[in-house]
């Protein structure tokens, strides 16, 4: 039992109760069921006023906050609605609705055709996005194997290769020093015979995959090593020889390229 | 001298047409859900100077009556205050620069009434400053097509895209209105017509 006289009780109860209408009509004309000025702002910040000393616990102050934020959504809607009216597209929403109802269906039909604007838009396939997705869907395994789990493997231990192992690979000895010169005096040539740097792709490019991708892997040493340089413009990659080597990495970045089959 | 000039002139003529292009497949082919490109994807894919490539597609596209179109997905009021408008939220479209005919409009797959149910809700939405509840806009073509009518056709309006209904069941106007239709001139058009 509180030791509240009766009558404060009372109030508090008819304040929370105000309060909650005034919340119900903000609401109302946020959904634009009510004109924002069918509320009169100035008498809600009245009964703020009036009930706020006698608030007392934390839920009834939360009450008044979210009130107070209510109030202001309206004002805000308010101040929106006189823009509005006095735009050129205000129109009186009675005298339009009595407008629209007398219209004919072709007269409105034309009048909305003259401000109609539509998008022009393509939807189609194109033969290189159906032979994509029927190579993906041939490759594509039925879910059950696909979820599957495999075997683990005990993979193998790394290993070290020895010179004649590289120079199989191509990538050790003389030899490859060999093909790096041999690179980079096609690609002065081809620089001295155009003057303008050499297009990446027209140079590393040949009909061979495995020639390409060894093309593009000797080029990344000439820049690497300082005997050519990679210019990155937005629309293709450059290569401009240097008639010495600086024989230092030109730039500390790395500049991943895809080499598509 | 003279022939390095010229295959710089052209090699440039090319490369622009490069773009061109690029741009052209980007705005008119349909990729998402929405059609056209956003502004961060045309920044990305035709580079910095993206705004004089739509310009120059532009005039290209306006012999053919289409234009270039720039649209917001969010309208200014529903934009918190102090938020800019940013890359994130701009669209390029192409749009019918001119306007289409009844007949025109009906080879396309409109019907008369439709089209009509259309711009009276679009026209009453405007009147309420861009929102109302969707029992008033069904009332209104409740009016002149029946009640199971008009559901139908504001369900058709909102999967087009012309309106939009939030969860308290308000309509606005949609990113498709937005974007396609001249509101100042409809409610213009819509004053002087004598009733």
């Amino acid at each position: 039992m509180s030791g509240k006289p009766k009558t404060e009780r009372t109030t508090v109860a008819a304040g929370r109760r105000e309060l909650k209408e005034i919340i119900d009509t903000c609401d109302a004309i946020s959904e634009r069921r009510f004109n924002p000025f069918f509320l009169d702002v100035e008498l809600g910040i009245e009964t703020l006023r009036k009930y706020y000393p006698k608030w007392e616990s934390f839920n009834d102050h939360c009450l008044d906050a979210h009130t107070l934020n209510r109030l202001s959504e309206v004002v805000r809607l308010q101040n929106t609605q006189l823009k509005f009216q006095s735009s050129t597209l205000y129109s009186d929403p009675e005298f339009l609705t009595h407008k629209l109802e007398r219209m004919s269906e072709k007269r409105l039909a034309e009048v909305f055709l003259q401000s109609w604007h539509p998008i022009a838009e393509l939807e189609q396939l194109t033969d290189e996005t159906v032979n994509d997705s029927l190579t993906y869907w041939n490759a594509l395994l039925p879910i059950n194997e696909r979820w599957l789990r495999k075997p683990q493997q005990e993979s193998t231990k790394p290993n070290s290769a020895d010179s004649n192992t590289l120079k199989d690979l191509g990538i050790s000895s003389e030899e490859f020093d060999d093909h790096l010169i041999e690179l980079w005096n096609e690609l002065h040539k081809l620089f001295e015979s155009t003057q303008r740097p050499v297009d990446y792709w027209q140079f590393v490019r040949k009909t061979n995959y495995n020639e390409t991708v060894q093309r593009a892997y000797h080029v990344s040493f000439l820049i690497t090593y300082g005997y050519a340089k990679l210019l990155g413009e937005p629309e293709k990659l450059l290569l401009i020889p240097f008639d010495h080597p600086t024989g230092k990495a030109a730039a500390g970045v790395s500049f991943p390229i895809a080499i598509t089959r | 001298m003279i022939k390095m000039e010229t295959d710089k002139s052209r090699h440039a003529q090319t490369f622009y047409s490069d773009k061109l292009k690029r741009a052209m497949h980007l705005l008119i082919f349909k990729r998402g859900k929405l059609p056209g490109t956003r502004e961060w994807e045309l920044r990305e894919k035709i580079g910095k100077n993206f705004e004089q490539v739509l310009e120059q597609l532009n005039q290209l596209l306006s012999e053919l009556d289409l234009e270039i179109k720039k649209a917001a997905d969010q309208t200014p009021s529903e934009m918190a205050p102090g938020e800019n408008r940013s890359t994130e939220q701009t669209r390029y479209l192409i749009t019918l620069k001119g306007t289409l005919g009844l007949k025109e409009a009906k080879l396309i797959g409109w019907r008369i009434d439709n089209l009509a149910g259309l711009g009276a809700a679009i026209a009453y939405l405007l009147s309420k400053q861009g929102k109302a509840p969707r029992a008033e806009v069904e009332k209104l073509l409740g009016m002149k097509y029946g009640h199971w009518k008009a559901l139908t056709l504001v369900d058709t309006f909102l999967r087009s895209g012309y309106i939009e209904e939030d969860d308290a069941g308000v309509l606005a106007l949609g990113w498709r209105t937005r974007s396609e239709i001249d509101l100042r001139a409809l409610m213009t058009k819509l004053a002087e017509v004598k009733s």
